[in-house]
């Protein structure tokens, strides 16, 4: 198997995730059962061999491409004169495009769309839609991420929610998910892109309803359906618009027509596409503050955590949530050109980022911590994309990926071995109890926490360095978010794994998967695995649906089995090693920016910003916007000085969020370790502001009260308006033959037989004198 | 009184149709019905032949033939109808079926 066979049946990556969804679906119930995590294994296994090979050839390839440029060259004037590719891509089949220093494979498997007259495709009248699939290096990292990290945790999740009813329901959905965030980021265009947008979305839904009998489960599940609406609708707007003004929705041509961001990137622009270009950034970014949780519109996340751990691990920290980075990545030529939509992308993201951390602050949920700390790493994504730097973005969501799913995981193990208990105030210093998770743990916390040296550390910085080149105050809003990050993550593992040990106690009402302290409607038992021997006789019917944690040696108490362990601990290598590696910081060489480059998207994203910063600079005289080729992995052909600044800049950044990163641990420490009273003794003086962040900012509330509410009572008003005229017109019709029926019935329909017959008589008398008179 | 011509046949045909006509309206008893509508039936049947003979044209005996073969049949099924509506109702008033108007 070699990379052209992966790119020619490049189907297979998101086929054998869905069939193994579709055997566990339909043959887990009865015959499968506990084993129902076999097909989707061997599914998401084989996509995510396919994925490494195809990742191998890429990088083969990049090699190969910059050896003979020189260095990885962007080649501004060569893409700005031939702005369309289309000739060279092939309507069936693989087609290779090359260009500059960038390429792409894409493998148009099939016609899916086609409406309208081909000969108008310039026109705008001519909607053609493949199902194809594009293979660049942004699309090969991305697939790496889902199919890898997914394979892991799916590796996790046997051994998590082993013996909950609804096993195979719960791997089918899995697949299901797999297949279609392959789909989402192996998409050639933005309809496959919206295809795997809307099915991640529905497989989010299923999943945090898992537990569906639970009523706070079905609430979250809702939440993130109707939220995603809202988001996603401004993106089904912004496809629209895209395909209104340029014609085509594939991002690189599909043999009919030239693609979206290469025809973005032209010169000659018609006066409604240059006006389009303005609404589109906005309208498709709606959608990414929808998909990957940005303020206002984050709301369901933090509610998410309802679902199983495995699945607030793979869908609502490492993979989905960040899908709108990866859009706005891919689409970044159609968002450069628009400042205030790249400043809008970076402020709402800067926003969310301090915004969820703040809140972060005092949860006292374990999950729940970790929601709104990604909720806030994804804000730090999005200032990456918004400033122009989605390599970083990228970057810090590969990072992001490997230790918050690290996190969830292990938070997962402790929620086990606590019968279903995450409040961290009942518990401390499990260390004992725990010794490997614990270890893992600490890794986890400490890559998030941007402790130096872990992966979370280089990437963050990457993003803050990015930041102060655009603007000094983002940089330095960003350092204080970074250090509420270092501080929750350690507040979070000081108090449950240091300390004096505390297990929480059976019979706290509150247990089973009750994985937040509003789980008030569960009274099943929360039995404490430690202190009690009989740990599965107590299950009632009930409680048998939420399926404790049945674990396969139900005599040891082993909370660490092997089948769990071992996906942390390839997720923990992964947090420790990536970020030095993909940064090149002790190699030199920066892997991941000098692979991104090699995206076409990238490459088009990185000629658009400097056509429109020069064409900004020409309408308000202004000075030139420098545009960072290197934040775009783009060959930098500016002054050797200018570089080197920058790299001072950035290595000056990395000792001062490396002492941040410290103080938010060292405060931590102090006030969750070494003196744990000290925090209730402040704790008066900060009444105000502690209120405040137990309510969250009063954001539910908020919208309970300006959307929930007047939505409600516009549709008891629509209701009343049904049931009185809608209803009222239709019963009036509803009665004539009603009242025909009724006059018949006592005159002629009497139900004397002669009646029938004398009728009959007189009918064919009837007919006899018209036919003979 | 010469030969019978077509218009006696064809005249005891018709008053046989009518008299079952008439009983069939006027009658009650499911049983006497069922007989008028054999007569009515028969009278049909007479006309048939008659043009036949008339006509020197056999189908019209023939179909004669099938009609009387449905008659039958029609006979064993209806007066089968009419013992399971007598069961239910200890009556044959055909009045008593009314109910099942509309």
């Amino acid at each position: 198997m070699n990379f052209t066979f992966v790119v020619e049946h490049a189907y297979l990556i998101p086929l054998l995730p869905l069939l193994g969804a579709v055997i566990a679906g339909f043959f887990g119930a009865k015959w499968l059962k506990g084993q129902s995590h076999w097909p989707i294994w061997l599914g998401v296994g084989a996509a995510a061999i396919l994925s490494f090979v195809l990742m191998f050839g890429l990088i083969d390839k990049a090699e190969k491409i910059s050896a003979e440029h020189g260095k990885p060259t962007s080649q501004h004037a060569e893409v700005a004169e031939h702005p369309t590719h289309s000739s060279e891509i092939a309507p069936q089949g693989v087609s290779e495009i090359e260009s500059g220093g960038s390429f792409a494979y894409i493998n148009q498997i099939y016609n899916w769309i086609e409406v309208g007259d081909p000969k108008a495709a310039d026109t705008g009248k001519y909607l053609h839609v493949n199902v194809g699939y594009l293979f660049d290096s942004l699309s090969g990292t991305m697939l790496c991420v889902v199919c890898g990290i997914g394979f892991f945790i799916t590796v996790f999740a046997a051994g998590y929610m082993k013996g909950e009813a609804g096993y195979f329901r719960f791997f089918a959905y899995l697949g299901l998910f797999i297949f279609a965030m392959t789909n989402l980021v192996m998409g050639e265009n933005l309809i496959m892109l919206y295809l795997g947008w809307e099915g991640v979305g529905l497989c989010s839904y299923l999943l945090i309803g898992y537990y569906y009998d639970k009523p706070s489960a079905r609430e979250a599940a809702k939440k993130a359906f109707l939220v995603n609406r809202i988001g996603d609708f401004g993106f089904g707007l912004g496809i629209m618009l895209s395909f209104l003004a340029f014609g085509t929705v594939s991002y690189f041509g599909d043999g009919h027509s030239a693609g979206l961001l290469s025809l973005a990137n032209s010169e000659n622009l018609s006066a409604f596409q240059q006006t389009a270009l303005h609404w589109i950034p906005f309208l498709l970014m709606v959608g990414a503050f929808g998909k990957s949780a940005q303020f206002p519109l984050y709301v369901w996340l933090p509610d998410a955590m309802e679902g199983p751990t495995p699945v607030s691990a793979l869908i609502h920290a490492a993979t989905m949530v960040t899908a709108g980075v990866y859009m706005i990545a891919r689409c970044g030529s159609l968002f450069v050109g628009e400042p205030a939509a790249m400043w809008t992308v970076a402020i709402i993201g800067l926003f969310t980022a301090l915004f969820a951390g703040t809140i972060a602050l005092r949860q006292y949920d374990l999950k729940k911590v970790f929601a709104y700390s990604t909720v806030s790493q994804l804000g730090f994504m999005f200032v990456a994309v918004g400033v122009l730097a989605p390599v970083a973005g990228v970057f810090h969501l590969i990072t992001h990926a490997f230790f918050k799913a690290l996190l969830f995981l292990s938070s997962g193990v402790v929620m086990h071995a606590m019968g279903g208990e995450l409040d961290m105030r009942k518990m401390s210093g499990l260390k004992k109890v725990l010794p490997k998770t614990r270890w893992l743990m600490l890794i986890g916390c400490a890559a998030l926490a941007g402790f130096p040296f872990t992966a979370g550390f280089f990437s963050k910085d990457e993003i803050i360095g990015a930041a102060w080149e655009r603007s000094h105050l983002v940089a330095i809003l960003l350092l204080v978010a970074a250090f509420m990050t270092a501080y929750y993550t350690f507040r979070l593992y000081f108090r449950v794994f240091a300390g004096p040990e505390v297990i929480p106690q059976p019979a706290e009402g509150h247990g089973g998967h009750g994985h937040d302290t509003h789980a008030h409607t569960q009274d099943d038992h929360g039995q404490n695995r430690i202190a009690d021997a009989h740990a599965h006789d107590s299950h009632g019917a009930d409680a048998d649906s939420h399926g404790h944690d049945a674990h396969a040696d139900h005599g040891h108490h082993n909370h660490e089995p092997f089948v769990m362990m071992f996906p942390l601990l390839v997720l923990a290598i992964g947090a420790l090693v990536s970020g030095a590696y993909l940064s090149g910081f002790f190699t030199g060489k920066p892997v991941l920016e000098h692979f991104l480059g090699t995206s076409p998207s990238f490459v088009a994203t990185y000629n658009k910003a400097v056509a429109s910063s020069e064409e900004t600079a020409r309408r308000t005289g202004n000075l030139i916007e420098e545009v960072n080729p290197a934040s775009l992995g783009q060959h930098d052909k500016r002054d050797l000085e200018v570089i080197e600044a920058e790299h001072s800049t950035h290595h000056t950044f990395m000792i001062i969020s490396s002492i941040v990163a410290l103080l938010g641990i060292g405060v931590a420490y102090h006030f969750h370790l070494q003196d744990r009273a000290a925090a209730d003794r402040l704790e008066p003086s900060f009444a105000g502001i502690a209120r405040i962040l137990d309510a969250k900012f009063w954001v539910d509330e908020v919208y309970q009260a300006a959307v929930v509410e007047p939505l409600r009572s516009l549709g008891k008003a629509f209701f009343t308006i049904d049931k009185m005229v809608v209803d009222g017109i239709v019963s009036i019709i509803g009665l004539v033959p009603q009242l025909s029926g009724f006059a018949l019935k006592l005159t002629v329909q009497r139900g004397y037989l002669q009646g029938y017959a004398a009728a009959m008589l007189f009918g064919v008398i009837a007919i006899l004198l018209v036919v003979f008179l | 009184m010469s030969q019978l011509a077509l218009e006696h046949y064809l005249a005891v045909g018709a008053i046989m149709f009518c008299i079952g006509l008439i009983g069939f309206m006027c009658r009650r008893n499911l049983i006497i019905m069922f007989l008028c509508t054999e007569l009515m039936f028969q009278g049909v049947a007479i006309n048939l032949i008659a043009f036949g003979k008339f006509h020197n044209n056999l189908s019209g005996q023939a179909f004669t033939i099938f009609v009387l073969v449905i008659a039958a049949v029609e006979a064993s099924m209806a007066l089968g109808l009419v013992v399971l509506l007598f069961r239910q109702k200890n009556t044959l008033d055909a009045d008593a079926w009314k109910e099942l108007k509309g």
